[in-house]
C-alpha cells in the first residue's frame, strides 16, 4: 500500500516539479536607468551604485531566491544612461520593457526622471520600484504597479522638525523653499503643522531650484526678526545658503537645511566644518544606524562590505542615495522570496504584505495602498564642534536623541561667530 | 514619394519594432527639424529658442485639457495656436539678425520657461510642480497624431520649397535688401514662415505632452530639444525636404543605438561622431548627392 502511495505521489508531483523547473527563467531581469551626466547625475549615480551592489551580493550567493520557482535564480541588471533627459529616459524605459523584456523596473533618481516611467509601467503592467521619486501626484491616482522604496513620502519628512519648533516655542520662523515637488510638499506639511499650534511663519518664500545666491533672502529673514531659518532645497541650494550665511556674518538662533545630514562628506567638502557647526538637519542613514534591522545588512556590515567594492567600482560618496538604491534591491528580493507567482501583481501584493514588518538599514518599510512610503518620521540632528571636529548627533525626538539640542545655536564659524 | 515612404515606415515599423516611445521621439524630431527648416533653411534665421514654441504648445494644450476639459485633438491644435501667439509676440526680434537674433530668441524662450515655472503662478500653470494628464493618457492615439503632424510638416515644407513663397524666402535668405527691391514683402513673408514654424513646434509639443502625460517645465523647455533639432537639420542639409529627415534618422538613430548598446561610452562616441561629420560634411549629408549632380528634394 505504502509503495503504491509513494509511486502515485511521484507520478503526480514529478511532472509538476519538472514543469515548474522548465518554466523558470534562467535569470531575473531588472531594468533601470541612471543619469551619467546632467542635473541629476550626482544623486543618480550613487543610487545606481547601491542597486549594483545589491545585485553583486545576491549573485555571489547564486542569485535571488524566487518562491514561485522554489530556487535561486541569478539577477541580471540592465541599465542605460538617460543623461538626465526625460525624453531619452522615456524611450529607454520603453526599451527595457518592450525589447529587454524586464519584469521589474527601477526608476532613475528623483521625481522628474521617474515621472515618464509611471504611465509606461501602468500601461504595460510592470512593477515599478521608485527609490526616490516622492512627488505626491504619483500617489494620487490609481497606480497599481508603483512602490516607493528608498525614501518616505516628502510630506512625512518635516513632522519631527515641526514638533521641535512647537516644543521649543520658536515663534518666529522664516522658511525658504525650492519650488519642486519634494520640498514644496515639505513646506506645506511644516506650515500646516506649526500653524495648527499657533505659529505663523514670518516669511515663507519659494525660490527656483537653480537659486545660487541667498543673501537678499537672508536679509529678508533678518528684517522679519526670524529666530529660526528653515531652508528646504536640494544640495546646491543648501550649499549656497550655508556659504552665504557664513560669508555674510548673519546669525539665527536656529538654521535648518535638509541635505547636510544626508550627505555629510559632500557638505564638509563644499562648505567646511565651521559653516556647518550648529546647523540643524535631518539625520538619515548612513549617518543614522537603526538597531532593529531584520532584513539585509545592518549599517556597519553594509559599510564594511560596500566600501572595498565601491573603491574598485566608481568610488561614489556614501550617502542616502546609495542606501536608497541598495534598499530598493532588498525590497525586490523580499518580493521575489515571498510572491506566489512571478508577475507584477503578485510581486506588488507580496510587497504590500510585508509592509510594516520589514526593517532594513533604511528604516521601517511601510507603504500605503497607493505604494506611497509612510515609514518612520525622520529625526532631527545638529552638527556639533568638538575639538575642531564636526560631529552630527540626533537631538530630537528625545527618545532617539544622542545629545541635547543647542538652542539658540552658538556662533562657531568664523563668519557666523 | 518622401511623404509616402515616411507614412508607410511609421505605420508598419511598430509591427516589427515595439519601442513606440523611440519611434514617437523620432517622428517628433523629424517634425521639429522640418519646422526649424522652414525658418532657418529657407530664411536663414536660426532660432536657438525654438524650444519655447514646443513648450508653449505642450502647456497650452495641457492647460485647456485640465481647466476646460477639452479632448486631446482640439487641445493639440490649440497648443499650436498658443505657439503662434508666442511667435507673434516675438516678431519684433526680426529687427535683429545673425547671432543677435539667435541669442535674443534663446532669452525669450528662457523667459517663457521662468514664467511657466514660477511657483507664484502655480494656480494657473501648475508652476514647477508639473502637469499630469492621466485622464487623457492614450499613447496610441498620440502616436498617430504625431504622424499626422509629421505629414503636415513634410507637405508644408515640400510645398514651400516649390512655391513662389519658398522662392521669396530663399531670396530673403540670400539678401533681404535685394529681395525687398525685387518686390518681395520681406516683413510679411518672414513673419508667415516664422509663424508656420512656430505652429509645427507647438503642435509637436502638445502631442508630446499628451504622449508622456506627466511632465515638468524643464521637460518641455529643455534646451537639448532645440540643440537636437538644429543638429539634425545641419547634419542632413538645410533648405531641403530630405535633409532634416535623413539627419534625424541617422543621428537620432545612432544616438539611441549607442545609448542602448554602449551606454558607458555614450557621450564620447556620439561627440566624436558629430565632430567627424562637421569636419568632413559641413553642408550636410545631402551635399554628397548634390556634388554628384543629383537633385535633392
Amino acid at each position: 500500500m505504502l509503495k503504491r502511495v509513494v509511486l502515485l505521489s511521484l507520478f503526480l508531483f514529478i511532472p509538476t516539479i519538472a514543469a515548474a523547473e522548465s518554466s523558470a527563467p534562467h535569470e531575473i531581469r531588472i531594468g533601470t536607468l541612471y543619469a551619467g551626466s546632467g542635473a541629476f547625475a550626482s544623486s543618480s549615480i550613487p543610487q545606481y551604485q547601491g542597486l549594483r551592489f545589491w545585485v553583486r551580493r545576491v549573485n555571489a550567493r547564486g542569485g535571488v531566491f524566487v518562491k514561485a520557482y522554489g530556487r535561486r535564480i541569478p539577477v541580471k541588471l540592465i541599465a542605460y544612461n538617460d543623461q538626465s533627459q526625460t525624453g531619452l529616459a522615456g524611450s529607454l524605459y520603453t526599451q527595457l520593457i518592450t525589447r529587454d523584456r524586464v519584469r521589474i523596473l527601477v526608476a532613475d533618481f528623483g521625481s522628474v526622471l521617474t515621472s515618464v516611467a509611471i504611465p509606461l509601467a501602468e500601461e504595460r503592467q510592470i512593477l515599478l520600484i521608485d527609490p526616490t521619486g516622492t512627488s505626491a501626484k504619483f500617489f494620487r491616482g490609481n497606480n497599481r504597479f508603483l512602490i516607493l522604496t528608498g525614501l518616505p513620502s516628502s510630506g512625512i519628512w518635516p513632522t519631527v522638525l515641526a514638533d521641535f519648533l512647537i516644543a521649543h516655542k520658536i515663534g518666529r520662523v522664516a522658511i525658504i523653499y525650492s519650488a519642486n515637488d519634494f520640498t514644496e510638499s515639505q513646506d506645506q506639511t511644516l506650515v500646516s503643522r506649526i500653524e495648527a499650534a499657533g505659529i505663523h511663519p514670518v516669511y515663507n518664500h519659494a525660490v527656483a531650484n537653480s537659486t545660487s545666491s541667498y543673501t537678499l533672502l537672508l536679509h529678508q529673514a533678518v528684517a522679519r526678526r526670524a529666530q529660526a531659518l528653515i531652508e528646504l532645497g536640494y544640495n546646491n541650494n543648501d550649499i549656497a545658503l550655508l556659504q552665504d550665511l557664513s560669508a555674510g556674518g548673519m546669525h539665527f538662533a536656529m538654521v535648518f537645511t535638509i541635505n547636510p545630514g544626508l550627505r555629510v562628506p559632500l557638505f564638509l567638502k563644499a562648505v567646511g566644518a565651521q559653516a556647518l557647526g550648529g546647523t540643524f538637519t535631518y539625520v538619515t542613514p548612513p549617518s543614522l544606524a537603526y538597531n532593529k534591522v531584520n532584513y539585509g545588512l545592518g549599517l556597519a556590515a553594509f559599510k564594511q562590505a560596500f566600501e572595498p567594492w565601491n573603491r574598485k567600482h566608481g568610488n561614489v560618496p556614501l550617502g542616502l542615495s546609495v542606501i536608497a538604491g541598495y534598499n530598493s534591491g532588498l525590497i525586490i528580493q523580499k518580493a521575489l522570496e515571498t510572491a506566489k507567482r512571478y508577475d507584477s501583481v503578485a510581486l506588488r501584493t507580496a510587497i504590500r504584505a510585508v509592509s510594516g514588518r520589514l526593517f532594513t538599514l533604511d528604516g521601517l518599510f511601510k507603504v500605503d495602498s497607493r505604494g506611497n512610503q509612510i515609514g518612520e518620521p525622520i529625526p532631527l540632528g545638529q552638527f556639533f564642534m568638538s575639538q575642531e571636529k564636526l560631529v552630527l548627533k540626533v537631538v530630537y525626538p528625545a527618545k532617539v536623541a544622542t545629545a541635547k539640542p543647542l538652542y539658540p545655536a552658538p556662533r562657531w564659524g568664523s563668519g557666523r561667530g | 514619394m518622401v511623404v509616402a515612404i515616411t507614412v508607410l515606415a511609421y505605420v508598419f515599423i511598430p509591427y516589427g519594432y515595439n519601442n513606440q516611445f523611440l519611434l514617437f521621439n523620432m517622428m517628433m524630431y523629424m517634425a521639429l527639424a522640418q519646422g526649424l527648416n522652414i525658418i532657418y533653411g529657407y530664411t536663414g534665421y536660426l532660432p536657438f529658442g525654438y524650444v519655447g514654441f514646443f513648450g508653449a504648445g505642450a502647456y497650452g494644450s495641457a492647460l485647456v485639457i485640465i481647466y476646460l476639459h477639452w479632448s486631446p485633438f482640439p487641445a493639440v491644435l490649440l497648443g499650436g495656436l498658443a505657439a503662434v501667439l508666442v511667435g507673434m509676440l516675438l516678431i519684433p526680434l526680426f529687427r535683429l539678425s545673425g547671432a543677435y537674433f539667435s541669442i535674443a530668441n534663446l532669452a525669450a524662450a528662457e523667459a517663457l520657461y521662468y514664467i511657466i515655472a514660477n511657483p507664484h503662478l502655480a494656480s494657473v500653470t501648475q508652476g514647477p510642480y508639473g502637469i499630469s494628464l492621466p485622464q487623457v493618457y492614450d499613447p496610441n492615439a498620440a502616436y498617430w497624431t504625431m504622424l499626422a503632424i509629421l505629414v503636415f510638416a513634410l507637405i508644408l515644407s515640400g510645398l514651400m520649397r516649390r512655391s513662389r513663397f519658398g522662392l521669396a524666402l530663399g531670396a530673403i535668405r540670400e539678401n533681404p535688401v535685394s529681395a525687398e527691391m525685387a518686390g518681395v514683402n520681406v516683413v510679411r513673408s518672414r513673419a508667415i514662415a516664422w509663424l508656420l514654424s512656430a505652429f509645427i513646434a507647438g503642435v509637436s509639443g502638445a502631442a508630446f505632452g499628451w504622449y508622456i502625460s506627466v511632465f515638468y517645465p524643464e521637460t518641455v523647455f529643455s534646451l537639448s530639444i532645440t540643440v537636437f533639432a538644429i543638429v539634425f537639420v545641419l547634419f542632413g542639409g538645410s533648405g531641403t525636404l530630405l535633409g532634416p529627415l535623413v539627419g534625424t534618422l541617422v543621428l537620432y538613430g545612432a544616438y539611441n543605438y549607442i545609448g542602448i548598446s554602449t551606454p558607458q561610452y555614450f557621450q564620447l562616441t556620439y561627440g566624436l561622431l558629430i565632430i567627424l561629420l562637421v569636419l568632413f560634411l559641413p553642408s550636410g549629408l545631402t551635399s554628397l548627392l548634390r556634388k554628384r549632380g543629383i537633385d535633392v528634394p
